[in-house]
């Protein structure tokens, strides 16, 4: 029973952060060598640099990328919901989002308590953005990462369903203890 | 720190009003899960070992199989236990509590680390096995929050380690499974373990 379902709905991105949607286009992520699947976990170490994100589709397509993160600060207590990490606009399709433009820098996964999903949504682009989409209403671009919203982000630039998504899961790294032989 | 939200979940979705057919129908067939070919390799060996049994009586051949029983069990995870009778069965019929190879004093000191990991962190990564043994006891405590009189609250203390965990819990159970009746947890399955093969899965709070 469990293997039919979408691993995006067992996980609750779906729900969470998204809409239910039908995929359309394939994805790929890969970090560094390690390749992304749904639900798998990525050491925020490995994740500090950009991912290499390679959206299939033809070259007129235009494609937002956005990374965020629904369990900030702590998946018990998400009052963060949902903090971006990544916001790249006017990607072309077939290609990485280094050829789009970067409305909010990558900063890399940093969970303080307990672990955490990183979800990454790609929306198709009815029209070229111009002007850097403003993420909420009368809100300078830089202000703030935390509670942003997919729905209404989407809503407010008529970017409709997302075509493809996909999360990760990091927790804090332990740094190297010394333990005191017994 | 307090281990539950204030604010309500978000109202745009209730896990209440889907049905799991829809995500099914809607979403494209994914490969099946290996689990199934898995026990359908197991179903044919456990049906061979039974037959054999059933052809032997008497007393002394009995206990010869009792003592493999016994080896094969410890070796392999338990894939065919022993009822009271001493007769192998590879199903589960009628074993009510897991034990996780522990004593019951350390097997309770375990639960109780975890159900207070669980309420502190939201969301664990664990063995599967000890994923679903521990459902009962964060349900447990939640339901002993959902009371919330001055008698559960000290039962709660008596099984979670660190007190401001539980009064966190007591202040903020009422918004947040206020109209959930049971079914707190949610246990999603993940890759196994790279040091020992052993099945993980993620436990979190729904």
């Amino acid at each position: 029973m469990a293997a039919h379902v979408d691993p995006l709905v067992v996980g609750m991105v779906i729900g969470d952060v998204v809409d239910l949607f039908v995929r359309t286009v394939a994805m790929s992520v890969r970090f560094g060598t390690k390749d992304l699947t749904n639900g798998c976990e990525i050491k925020p170490s490995m994740a500090a640099a950009a991912p290499a994100v390679q959206i299939a589709g033809r070259a007129n397509d235009l494609f937002t990328l956005v990374m965020t993160d629904p369990d900030a600060p702590s998946p018990s207590e998400p009052t963060m919901r949902e903090l971006i990490h990544w916001l790249v606009v006017n990607i072309p399709g077939g290609a990485d989002p280094c050829q789009g433009e970067t409305v909010m820098p990558y900063l890399g996964p940093c969970p303080p308590v307990g672990i955490h999903r990183y979800v990454l949504v790609v929306y198709q682009q009815k029209a070229r953005f111009m002007a850097p989409p403003a993420l909420a209403p009368g809100v300078e671009v830089e202000a703030s990462r935390a509670r942003f919203r997919n729905r209404a982000f989407a809503d407010r630039h008529d970017l409709g369903l997302p075509v493809a998504a996909m999360y990760f899961n990091a927790q804090k790294e332990l740094a190297n203890r010394h333990r005191p032989p017994r | 720190m307090a281990a539950f939200p204030s604010a309500s979940p978000s109202p745009a979705i209730s896990a209440s009003t889907w049905r799991m057919a829809s995500p099914r129908a809607a979403l494209p067939a994914l490969r099946p899960s290996p689990g199934g070919r898995l026990r359908s390799s197991f179903a044919p060996a456990a049906a061979a070992s039974v037959g054999c049994l059933g052809s032997f009586s008497g007393l002394a051949p009995v206990s010869n199989l009792l003592s493999l029983g016994a080896e094969n069990s410890s070796f392999e995870h338990r894939l065919f236990g022993i009822d009271a009778r001493g007769r192998i069965v590879a199903m589960r019929h009628g074993r009510r509590v897991p034990k996780l190879n522990r004593p019951p004093d350390q097997r309770k000191a375990l639960l109780r680390g975890l159900t207070t990991q669980l309420l502190k962190h939201g969301r664990i990564k664990t063995t599967k096995p000890r994923a679903k043994a521990m459902r009962k006891y964060v349900e447990k405590m939640i339901t002993l929050a959902k009371d919330g009189s001055l008698h559960k609250r000290r039962q709660a203390l008596a099984f979670i380690y660190e007190k401001h965990i539980v009064h966190a819990l007591f202040a903020e159970v009422a918004d947040r499974y206020g109209d959930r009746e049971g079914g707190y947890t949610r246990i999603i399955p993940t890759f196994p373990r790279r040091g020992d093969n052993a099945p993980m899965a993620y436990i979190e709070l729904v």
